[in-house]
């Protein structure tokens, strides 16, 4: 029976979680356990741990270390402080303007870097102290910044959009890219739209316009920064290389670009490697023991049961998709981004694409539904990384997240049942 | 001993980590620059993948990195707090014992036995697969190590 192996594996992963095993390892255990109910212990051992060495065995998957590698550089390289000059002079003296800055530049640096813990550390690094200085409550600064840090998982380059596309049996990569765009653009515009007026209410400095020269040389400088979007965007795009090419592009030109802001020395190249080997094996790891899970869930046949149960829920793609929607947001609740993608696209996938839905289209709105996860406690890896920069509490940063997090709900919503706002770029580019 | 195998472990990893790199910037350049797209960095890439996540999470696994929700432990004092320590450092001992070390080494066993090569670098991959059970040993030996550390230490 399929109900018990359901039962077991969803109760014996939430318990070890509950306690405090690591995500991997619960994912991992769990899974091995179920398995070792249904088969014989050593094939079904040896099993996991060949979807884990299989799974991780991709070209594609190597463009998540080169991202966070390259990431990692700007993060010590100066760029962030130029991608946040730069972004002041566009929106600085508008009413909420620090609150602007941040948002900007935390979509091109996300963009750039394709993390959103990255964004969320190097520029809130940046901001925290201004917005402090301008008499900004550290609690909404902490929220503005790492709401907005989680657009650059849905503007390109994006490593979680390369998971979504393994995890959907080879979507194209390049178009998942320029399907992000046009959502990650109007989340942002959200964002900015309620920071904005909340700034206002509160009576929020605004920052004076640096002037015509000034501003001119802040936009040179922050040229050579954001250049890197056009090579690896426009080279994926146009078909020079694959992402995971552009990826190792983009470490080489970061490398080279940091060196001649001699903001780097040679000697820091080592910790700056070692740094990207650790955030790489914590998401290798969750994406093996993921893969695994997702291998015992077919082979429960749990994918098919899902669909079933949908199916007799309604016949109506508005409300499954709305259903589909409220499980995510719960899942992303308690699990990371990583696994949650690799565990439920091939759950979900089957389900959208019978009502006629672009494997595209919901690749977007998976990994726009699991970023309002990122924000939440208690496993909201972005939120974490946005108190602990900021230096402030939990507590004091989720009353003022509840109105940026109705703006994320909302965008999500309209990308959900607006298709062309994911679909109508990768159409411009015949994707 | 943990600080002697962690430096040897960075020093690998470090190492492999810079490969994968020059690894994909040679496969651009051989094909842009050279006009002959060398045929076995895509493998390797894969491969160099393998290690760096496996052997890395051997070595997160020391380094206390891996992503846990921390609610339960950090509520507790005393000794139930140890004993949630020590349900979470077996977990993982056992998760590495089941899958990585039994299962990884049936794994690498049945490979090799099948005489499995790799298409382009003609490598068994049984050894490319032996990365399992590595960094199954380096779990459990960090999540003893911790283990003895949590007793000896008391509820500090």
């Amino acid at each position: 029976m399929a109900v018990t192996e359901i039962l077991l594996l969803v109760a014996s992963f939430l318990l070890l979680l509950a306690i405090g095993v690591p995500i991997a390892v619960s994912i991992g255990l769990s899974t091995a356990l179920t398995l070792m109910v249904s088969i014989p212990a050593m094939p079904a051992l040896t099993t996991i741990a060949q979807r884990m060495a299989t799974g991780l065995d991709s070209f594609a998957l190597l463009a998540i270390p080169f991202f966070i590698l390259s990431g990692q550089l700007m993060n010590r390289g100066g760029i962030a402080r130029r991608l946040v000059d730069f972004a002041k002079v566009l929106v600085g003296s508008l009413p909420g303007g620090l609150a602007f800055v941040n948002i900007i530049a935390c979509m091109f640096f996300g963009a750039i870097s394709g993390s959103a813990a990255a964004a969320a550390s190097a520029i809130g690094g940046f901001m925290t102290p201004r917005m402090e200085k301008e008499g900004y409550d550290k609690g909404f600064g902490a929220a503005v910044n790492l709401t907005s840090a989680t657009i650059g998982l849905v503007i390109p380059p994006s490593n979680i959009l390369i998971v979504y596309s393994l995890a959907s049996g080879g979507v194209s990569i390049a178009a998942l890219f320029l399907a992000g765009y046009v959502p990650g653009i109007i989340l942002g515009v959200g964002l900015m739209m309620v920071s904005g007026a909340i700034a206002f209410k509160r009576r929020y400095k605004t920052g004076e316009w640096v002037g015509i020269k000034a501003g001119a040389r802040k936009l040179l400088d922050a040229i050579p920064s954001l250049f890197l979007l056009v090579i690896v965007i426009g080279g994926i795009v146009a078909g020079f290389f694959t992402a995971t090419e552009a990826s190792a592009i983009a470490v080489l030109y970061t490398i080279v670009l940091t060196f001649i802001y001699k903001e780097l020395k040679v000697a820091e190249l080592p910790s700056v490697l070692l740094d990207t080997v650790k955030t790489t094996a914590i998401i290798m790891l969750l994406i093996g023991t993921s893969m695994g899970m997702s291998w015992v869930m077919a082979y429960e046949n749990i994918p098919q049961e899902v669909s079933n149960f949908l199916v007799t829920l309604s016949d109506n793609p508005i409300v499954i998709l709305l259903i589909i929607n409220l499980i995510l947001l719960f899942v992303g609740v308690f699990m990371d981004m990583t696994p949650a993608v690799l565990i439920f696209t091939p759950i979900f996938l089957p389900v959208v694409t019978a009502l006629g839905m672009d494997p595209i289209h919901f690749g977007i709105v998976m990994v726009l539904n699991l970023c309002i996860g990122l924000c939440t406690p208690p496993v909201g890896s972005v939120l974490f990384v946005g108190c602990s920069v900021a230096g402030v509490s939990l507590q004091k940063v989720l009353k003022p997240l509840i109105p940026l997090f109705a703006v994320m709900i909302l965008v999500l919503m309209l990308v959900t049942y607006i298709p062309e706002l994911s679909l109508w770029l990768p159409g411009v580019f015949d994707l | 001993m943990k600080n002697k195998i962690d430096k040897i472990l960075e020093k690998i990893l470090v190492l492999l980590m810079a490969i994968m790199v020059l690894n994909v910037l040679w496969q651009v350049a051989s094909r842009f620059l050279l006009n002959s797209p060398s045929g076995f960095t895509d493998e390797l890439a894969g491969f160099l993948l393998i290690w760096v996540g496996l052997i890395g999470s051997g070595y997160a696994t020391g380094q206390g990195l891996h992503m846990a929700i921390d609610i339960l432990p950090k509520s507790l004092e005393g000794a139930r707090f140890l004993w949630v320590m020590r349900f979470i450092h077996f977990s993982v001992a056992l998760f590495a014992l089941l899958v990585m070390i039994i299962g990884g080494s049936n794994l690498v066993y049945v490979t090799l036995e099948l005489e499995q090569l790799s298409s382009a670098l003609q490598l068994p991959m049984g050894y490319v697969y032996l990365a399992v059970p590595l960094s199954g040993i380096l779990m459990i030996y960090y999540s003893i190590y911790y283990l003895i550390f949590t007793e000896s230490n008391g509820s500090n």
